[in-house]
């Protein structure tokens, strides 16, 4: 499952049912990664970020 | 986890599930398997009595799922749910009950005759907001990001490659999507006398 990409993989717990000595059932969980950047539109570090705008100062300006 | 089977001995396995599972379709599933089946398999894995108190005898008598999926997590009303090996159509029909009618649920299965039945119980059922088809679990035939939740139950042990169908269930899962998932393991080490058997794939 993580190879495939889940999130969170996990067996959760054995449910008892055997096909035969050397099996049972199994209960698996996992979650696809929500794309938080798509999700937001959080800029992160691969963005390419805007150069900064010069701004010009007039004297005695703070 | 991909298989090393020949593609004859991949053709004969697919061929032996399709007749097992022909037959469990025609005849329901109480005399197939070695672990509760039908209705004492729905009880003992506690599935939501309400939810199946009208579920037609002969679907309920089809249950030869391994666990119970939906013990997993909640299923919300509104979301779009897979349920990949969908049988008789037993999962998928609860899927579609808790979904409800703004949710919708699809049903694949490699078996016509089991496909042919799972509309036949959501039409006594009523249940629009559910569709079955055929298909395999290594190519899903649904677009990326279609599903909020991926279920399956006793059928991914059927897989010839398990792996791809992992990567197919992760690819058609939404952001965030959740996979719920029952199947086999294997909880010893096979003795050499059976390992590598053919019926080891349809017990």
């Amino acid at each position: 499952m993580l190879q495939a990409g889940f999130h969170r993989a996990s067996l959760n717990a054995y449910t008892g049912f055997k096909s035969s000595p050397y099996t049972e059932g199994a209960l698996f969980y996992g979650e696809k990664l929500v794309d938080l950047k798509a999700a937001a539109g959080i800029p992160t570090q691969v963005d390419q970020l805007e150069e900064p705008k010069a701004v010009e100062c007039a004297p005695g300006s703070a | 986890m991909e298989s090393n089977l020949t593609d004859q001995e991949a053709a004969l396995i697919r061929e032996s599930i399709r007749s097992k599972y022909s037959q469990v379709a025609a005849t329901g599933a109480l005399s197939c398997f070695q672990y509760p089946t039908g209705g004492e398999g729905l009880r003992q894995q506690q599935y939501p009595p309400d939810v199946i108190r009208d579920f037609p005898q002969a679907l309920i008598n089809s249950f030869c799922g391994v666990g119970n999926p939906f013990s997993l997590g909640p299923i919300y009303p509104g979301e779009a749910v897979l349920d990949i090996g969908s049988g008789a159509g037993l999962d998928a029909l609860v899927a579609a009950r808790l979904v409800g009618p703004g949710g919708r649920v699809a049903g694949l299965d490699v078996t016509a005759a089991m496909v042919e039945k799972a509309r036949e119980n959501a039409a006594l059922l009523g249940l629009e907001n559910v569709s079955f088809q055929v298909g395999e679990a290594e190519a899903l035939p649904f677009p990326d990001n279609d599903f909020d939740v991926v279920i399956s139950n006793g059928v991914l042990n059927l897989t010839l490659d398990k792996g791809q169908a992992l990567r197919e269930a992760h690819r058609v899962l939404k952001p965030g999507g959740r996979l719920q998932l029952a199947d086999m393991v294997l909880v010893a080490a096979l003795p050499p006398d059976k390992a590598g058997r053919m019926e080891n794939w349809h017990q």
